[in-house]
């Protein structure tokens, strides 16, 4: 009995005195490895959007996130979406809530800021402030439009769907006219080698240019890649390229309408990421043209 | 196995060569097998095993003395997560870029084999002073046999090393899988083995 209650307290003791290290190393880095986070994100987003280290993002570019939630009472499922709008001259957001066909159903101002939005938490707070405690708000995706002197640019889609063994989260980004405009791989955990090769540029840039139509028939090809074309795919988007402009351009022209050529030895993992981003693409369309219905017809002053 | 009378140069000969993790004494097989497909990963795991050995030795020889016996692998269990998780937060806090190449790997250490041994065998029976070059040793063989594997594994399938092409093409595409680390692997262990008996021989013909 004795040994026992020496052995409970004994682990007892190490748990608390290991939980307090961790805890207080929590409390120091927690705000440093968010902001990390975060920025991380930001240079995703930028860098796909052709923005780097040697050319930076113009002051007036904006980007404006859009928070898609499911709203479900006991009886009802309805989408609501988390969007900026322009209040006061300064920015605010909006809960605007749809039903499952589309159909306007209302507006609400949230308490949200610039900087509590990017918070899942601050944001789920705020709509269950105005929804009241019996709704259950489920958050979906998250969408970020890309303005520039007021006009859309483009829209960065990050999302994920299942690769060979397991989920693959991936950032598109696509413009005005949904129109491919890059993809990156953020985390996989496909086989190194093979399907890992999906972060490469041979592969992922493939996906550029191409158009909303090309996407929705965009299948995989077993075919070995041209040797020509690869080298224009590893060398995209860098300023000093080894192809000449018109040699690019060529390329371009040659090979927009163009399938995906299938990694070697990695089939599954290209027809994945293919069909992931055809999804994702589509899905996000979809959505946007509902939503701007909603917004055109409600004259909603959003800020993109 | 009393306290130990090596001393520090010994200790970390030791943890490199003749009681080296992966080649010797065959623990961590997972990540030697799973991870060391490139020269990167080897270095970078190994990198990250090194800290967590060193610092777990260092803590448990400090509180060897207080250890209840009968409770003293949940005892290394508990040091290896802290440590690990704390390693994990500073990192992903204060050194971003090496936390985007190593993440995931330092996460994986709680179960290493080699590091729970180390404690049960060296750092619970010795001084704080000989656990922490006991564990710089060990650290270090385990970087040397991920970083030969890696090098051996990245060279053969696919044709590069440190992510340079070396070839322009992939000889063996095979050594890429898990497979080629078994392989390789029991090939080490063999050379090492030779290597041993080859010098016990000589010592033998010189006394």
């Amino acid at each position: 009995m004795k040994e026992i209650i020496k052995i409970t307290i004994a682990l007892t003791i190490s748990c608390l005195v290991a939980g307090l290290v961790i805890g207080t190393t929590f409390i120091f880095t927690a705000k440093a490895k968010q902001h990390n986070e975060h920025l991380n994100v930001e240079q995703t987003m930028l860098g796909l959007l052709g923005y780097g280290k040697s050319k930076p993002a113009p002051a007036e570019l904006k980007l404006h996130p859009i928070h898609r939630y499911i709203l479900s009472d006991p009886d009802t499922a309805r989408m609501g979406y988390v969007i900026p709008v322009n209040r006061d001259g300064g920015q605010g957001f909006d809960l605007v809530e749809l039903d499952l066909k589309g159909q306007f159903l209302k507006r609400q101002p949230l308490d949200l800021s610039a900087e509590t939005v990017l918070s899942a938490e601050d944001r789920k707070k705020a709509l269950a402030a105005v929804l009241g405690p019996s709704a259950e708000i489920a958050f979906a995706d998250t969408a970020i439009i890309a303005c520039r002197n007021g006009q859309r640019e483009a829209y960065l889609l990050p999302g994920e769907f299942p690769g060979f063994k397991t989920f693959i989260k991936a950032m598109v980004a696509v413009g005005a006219d949904f129109r491919m405009l890059g993809l990156e791989v953020l985390e996989h955990e496909e086989d190194p080698g093979l399907g890992g090769e999906i972060t490469r540029d041979y592969f992922k840039n493939q996906f550029i240019g191409k158009s909303f139509d090309t996407l929705k028939r965009l299948k995989v090809v077993k075919e070995p890649l041209p040797p020509e074309y690869e080298r224009y795919l590893e060398c995209l988007g860098q300023a000093d390229a080894g192809l000449a402009a018109r040699e690019a351009e060529e390329m371009e022209r040659l090979y927009r309408e163009k399938d995906i050529y299938a990694l070697t030895g990695a089939t599954i993992s290209s027809a994945a990421v293919t069909n992931g981003v055809k999804g994702m693409v589509r899905k996000f369309a979809y959505r946007i043209q509902i939503l701007d219905q909603a917004i055109t017809t409600e004259k909603i002053p959003v800020l993109f | 196995m009393p306290a130990t009378t090596k001393t520090n140069f010994q200790l970390v000969v030791n943890g490199l060569l003749n009681e080296n993790p992966i080649f010797r004494l065959a623990l961590s097989m997972c990540p030697a097998v799973g991870i060391s497909t490139t020269v990167a990963n080897g270095l970078l795991l190994g990198v990250a095993v090194l800290f967590v050995q060193v610092f777990s030795s260092c803590t448990i020889s400090l509180i060897k003395d207080h250890i209840h016996p009968r409770i003293r692998i949940p005892t290394y269990t508990l040091t290896i997560a802290t440590w690990v998780t704390v390693i994990d937060l500073v990192l992903a806090a204060y050194l971003p870029v090496a936390y985007k190449a190593m993440g995931i790997f330092v996460r994986l250490i709680v179960a290493f084999a080699i590091i729970t041994m180390r404690l049960e065998v060296f750092a619970c029976r010795n001084t704080v002073t000989a656990s922490f070059w006991d564990g710089v040793g060990m650290g270090f063989g385990f970087m040397f046999g991920m970083v030969t594997l890696g090098a051996v594994r990245e060279v053969l399938g696919m044709g590069t090393f440190l992510g340079y092409d070396l070839m322009g093409f992939r000889p063996l595409l095979f050594f890429v899988l898990p497979a080629a680390g078994f392989f390789l692997v029991g090939f080490m262990m063999a050379v090492f083995n030779y290597v041993e008996t080859v010098y016990r021989r000589r010592a033998k013909r010189g006394a």
